[in-house]
């Protein structure tokens, strides 16, 4: 079925934005807050009601994304239900762009019709059941949101974070959490009283590489399968063993270590343990992240503060990135899109931009903002910032409209981690 | 332990309020510490510097210290009476030089700051003379910035310390070094008092 849009430019045209809900929800341990400023170009879409929490959960996403608003439900009167006849829709035209219609399916997954009231083109959709069933809303969410954008949607993804609870007292207690990205369903991986840092996903999902300073109090690089637990060490060398980073087929990981005195960017392979020495300063060279198989961009302070840089993944020269701001640091790359921080009059930002340098805007406005990490269609960005003095954990959309808060009532959240795409 | 540890500098420093004052003045001028540590030692002068552990050398006259080194002069000016020794013993004893374990950097910076050499050298100086002695040097930094990036930070603090250590004649075998980053601070505000507690180098003895 043919389907064409009057997609509204996605132009940055400052309108006047107004600031239309706010909205707290709380669950297990987390207190959700979503503040959205909607700008004319948001996309109105509205979703009918659909029997179970389907409807609930596709119109949060479409809501974080930044680009879509939702239009209540109540406003449109006279509709049939799923499979009816739209032969009257334009008369909605005024009031939304988009309109869905679900039924759940009689093997818990759900199909869908996305309406277009402009033009009657319908799309059908059937999303099948899955074991988790808050993930059968996400993907639908994930397929509305890629036909109206044409942006794959990301909403049916995870994120890794870290809490830290008594964090200033010898009873601090470290917890790797993975849940989903929208922060629910958050299951522990871990938990240690000595630090455990930097978690990162493998490109499979399957996999958490991270740190832990578990073993004689000193750092090492573990690698854990979230599914089965089976967990295995790569790296414990004198030193630094730290920011560990998947290449993008899987088989290598970028990392920091100090094991030749002073902090320097490897390259391990996985399966062999093979190591290759990146850089060779007597700088700090930390924090790689992949720039697509052969490319890595790292924090160095080798101009005399943190900024990023960029090297060939099998060694060889090193090129400074990032030159405006006293410091730029912990890169995260996907979707050809670049997230980090950017320190300015002592302020520590989020800040976005295109892999090739192009269109930096900055996405957060807390003091001390830490830790981005991008979705893999690099239209969202989950982050950590002080709130009432404790680090929460914030998403933002990339236009920086639509903003959610995650406070954990377990103390500090940290480092978030956004996985990829999840295969099944 | 740990409010011990941040509490004793401060004390030694109320109970020789002179020789905190006069210590600034003598920390001027002192660019000669910077030629053997390879991080760089922050020369010259040194007054703005952080407001905690002011007193780590402050009860220790070390104006007599020939050719800028800072030699460790026992018997300073220490008003609660207690020896100086650089023994085992000294360890356990409040009042002794060696029961100051802390030493607090700059923003951003894991260069010493002169007023901490006799400390540190006085602790270098304990290995010297028990090499069967192991410390750890337990680096940490502020939550500025981002955590890799302070994790490195906090180990070339460690390692700033160690390598004043290794001039004075301990053995690098006695000292492990470690950065701990951000991850363990001393104090959970954000405020700037907050952050230069925070900024610091633990100095561990195996069982002492």
């Amino acid at each position: 079925m043919i389907f064409t849009t009057n997609i509204k430019s996605y132009m940055r045209i400052v309108l006047g934005f107004l600031l239309l809900s706010s909205l707290l929800l709380s669950f297990s341990g987390f207190a959700l807050e979503l503040s959205l400023e909607e700008e004319d170009d948001s996309i109105p879409i509205t979703i009918m009601p659909i029997s179970g929490k389907a409807g609930g959960i596709i119109e949060a996403d479409l809501k974080r994304s930044g680009r879509l608003k939702i239009i209540s439900s109540s406003k449109i009167t006279g509709l049939s239900p799923f499979g009816g006849s739209i032969a009257d829709i334009n008369k909605y035209e005024t009031i939304t762009d988009y309109i869905v219609r679900g039924k759940p399916d009689i093997n818990g997954g759900l199909q869908l019709e996305l309406i277009s009231t402009s033009d009657k083109a319908v799309t059908l959709y059937n999303i099948s059941a899955n074991a988790h069933l808050r993930r059968v809303a996400h993907k639908a969410a994930d397929k509305i949101y890629e036909k109206i954008t044409r942006i794959k949607g990301a909403f049916d993804t995870r994120l890794a974070y870290v809490t830290v609870t008594d964090k200033a007292s010898d009873n601090r207690v470290f917890r790797l959490y993975i849940a989903d990205s929208d922060g629910y369903k958050p299951q522990q991986v871990l938990s240690s009283h000595l630090p455990i840092m930097s978690p990162a996903w493998s490109p499979d999902a399957s996999k958490l590489a991270y740190v832990s300073f578990e073993e004689n109090n000193t750092s090492g690089i573990y690698i854990q399968n979230i599914f089965t637990g089976e967990k295995r060490k790569i790296s414990a060398r004198e030193g630094i063993n730290g920011a560990p980073s998947w290449s993008p087929d899987g088989t290598r990981l970028a990392m920091s270590l100090s094991v030749s005195g002073n902090p320097e960017i490897y390259v391990i392979n996985v399966k062999s343990g093979a190591l290759t020495q990146i850089t060779h300063s007597s700088a700090i060279d930390t924090e790689p992240v992949w720039n697509g198989s052969n490319m890595l961009v790292f924090t160095s302070n080798r101009g005399g503060t943190a900024q990023l840089y960029q090297a060939n993944a099998g060694g060889g020269s090193v090129k400074r990135m990032s030159f405006d701001g006293r410091y730029n640091s912990a890169a995260d790359i996907a979707n050809k899109k670049m997230a980090y921080i950017t320190g300015t009059r002592g302020a520590f930002h989020v800040a976005i931009k295109s892999i090739n340098g192009s269109g930096k805007e900055i996405l957060s406005n807390g003091r001390l903002d830490e830790s981005p990490t991008i979705s893999p269609n690099g239209a969202m960005v989950a982050y950590t910032t002080l709130r009432n003095g404790e680090n929460t954990l914030a998403v933002v959309s990339d236009n920086a409209r639509a903003r959610q808060f995650l406070t954990s009532a377990a103390g500090d959240v940290r480092e978030p981690a956004w996985s990829p795409y999840l295969d099944k | 332990m740990m409010n011990k540890s941040i509490a004793l500098p401060l004390i030694l420093c109320a109970l020789t309020l002179g020789a905190c004052s006069s210590q600034r003045q003598n920390d001027t001028g002192k660019g000669s510490v910077t030629s053997k540590i390879n991080k760089g030692v922050k020369a010259g002068n040194n007054t703005k510097s952080g407001t905690v552990g002011k007193g780590g050398a402050s009860s220790v006259n070390t104006s007599g210290s020939e050719g800028g080194k800072f030699n460790y002069l026992p018997g300073g000016n220490n008003k609660a009476g207690n020896t100086n020794d650089i023994t085992l013993a000294g360890l356990s004893d409040p009042g002794n030089l060696l029961s100051q374990r802390i030493i607090y950097f700059d923003y951003d910076k894991a260069a010493i700051r002169p007023e901490y050499m006799v400390l540190i050298n006085t602790h270098a100086k304990l290995l010297a003379k028990y090499p069967d002695l192991k410390m750890r040097l337990e680096g940490h930094a502020d939550e500025r910035g981002s955590r890799e990036y302070n994790v490195a930070l906090s180990e070339s603090r460690s390692q700033s310390v160690k390598s004043i250590m290794g001039v004075q004649g301990a053995s690098g075998g006695q000292i492990k070094t470690i950065g701990y980053g951000e991850e363990v601070p001393i104090v959970s505000g954000h405020s700037k008092n907050s952050w230069q507690k925070n900024r610091r180098v633990e100095i561990k003895y195996d069982n002492y």
